[in-house]
């Protein structure tokens, strides 16, 4: 499954949800994870509720993450310092942490890596700072973004490529993601798997497999 | 001035993109800016001359953007930054490269081009208690601005979304 890891449909943003699943099949799509929006399917196109969860303590975030426990909702927890960002890697019922790039240097560093590895909980390369920012903000976020992908080849952790897309003009097709991921270092083949992690986030493999 | 032989000349690509939204038509002038300001943002003084990005024709909601031979990636990667273009919010979706101009205008068909308004659907709707004006209607798609000369915002909607209200 390709998929879009974040997207802000209304009211957050200007485009539908029904809108911009539409707008992912023509770009080659198979999924979208939709904040604030309910899991359904449109145009082919499997959309994926999902909540973004803000604080400035993990005690803050643990009633938001326990209420989606149990549900299908993919949850993507903002990063914050190095304290909050390890502690939400070992939380259980988080899927996603995103904004590391506007995080300091220390704040994803290799221990929250090795957490992250071992928690399999991903970390979002947003492409909107690639896409909408320009000078330092740019920048930094490109170095940030190529130390956490230095750190995923060393740890392995799950990567996830998203566009936080507000509108179908922020929308971005596979070609042109897969184009962007090249300038932090991801490769075509890790480009698919990163697409490709978001859907089996909610559905991980079981550790143990019958095989009959 | 003599012209150069064939052999001489300056080895150049040429990239289709379909300009979003549908029924947007950018200056050429402003969409070459803004083309070149996304290069030159992004991969500085140096490769932007490397890619001499031109804007050579914008018809049929599509616009033809030249580059020197190997450089198309690089230019492909900055029209995906481009996000506004004189003052209007647009989006560039690359579709294809070729070596003609030619080929490229044959391609302009077969890319998606929207439908013409669809004549039944409604022209003004009311969408959280506000009023909203019909911009753009093109199959399922639905694009309204709200009306008023304050706000200008558009919305991407659906003719779900509308029936849904």
């Amino acid at each position: 499954m390709i998929t879009d890891a974040c997207i802000c449909p209304r009211p957050r943003g200007d485009s539908s949800v029904r809108r911009m699943a539409l707008e992912a099949h023509e770009l080659g799509f198979d999924s979208l994870v939709a904040i604030d929006a309910p899991t359904c399917e449109y145009a082919g196109v499997s959309v994926m509720s999902g909540v973004l969860v803000r604080g400035a303590f993990a005690q803050e975030i643990l009633p938001r993450v326990k209420r989606c426990k149990g549900t299908d909702t993919v949850v993507i927890v903002e990063a914050g310092d190095s304290g909050f960002n390890r502690a939400v890697l070992a939380m259980r019922g988080v899927h996603v942490l995103c904004g590391v790039h506007l995080t300091d240097r220390y704040g994803f560093d290799h221990v929250a890596a090795k957490i992250a590895a071992d928690s399999g909980i991903a970390i979002d390369i947003s492409l909107a700072p690639i896409i909408h920012e320009r000078g330092a903000t740019r920048q930094r976020a490109l170095d940030r973004y190529l130390d956490i992908v230095m750190l995923q080849r060393r740890f392995e952790f799950p990567l996830v490529l998203s566009t936080h897309a507000r509108s179908v003009l922020e929308m971005r097709s596979v070609r042109e993601i897969s184009a962007l991921a090249s300038l932090v270092g991801l490769d075509v083949g890790d480009v698919k798997q990163a697409l490709g992690n978001a859907g089996r986030l909610c559905s991980p493999e079981p550790a143990v497999q019958v095989i009959q | 001035m003599t012209v150069r032989p064939p052999t001489l000349r300056e080895k150049r690509r040429y990239v289709l993109v379909r300009i979003a939204p549908a029924g947007c038509i950018p200056d050429p002038k402003e969409l070459y800016l803004a083309v070149h300001d996304a290069a030159t943002v992004l991969w500085g003084d140096a490769v932007a001359s490397l890619i001499h990005p031109a804007v050579v024709a914008v018809e049929n909601g599509c616009a033809i953007v030249r580059c020197r031979r190997g450089m198309e990636r690089e230019l492909a990667i900055a029209l995906s930054t481009v996000t506004s273009c004189g003052g209007q919010r647009i989006a560039l979706r690359t579709c294809a490269t070729s070596g003609t101009i030619e080929s490229l205008r044959e391609r302009v068909a077969s890319v998606h081009r929207p439908k013409p308004p669809s004549s039944g659907g409604p022209a003004e709707c009311m969408i959280d208690g506000r009023l909203f004006m019909v911009c753009h209607c093109a199959g399922q798609k639905v694009d309204v601005i709200e009306k008023g000369f304050k706000n200008t915002t558009r919305f991407f909607l659906t003719t779900e979304d509308l029936e849904d209200q």
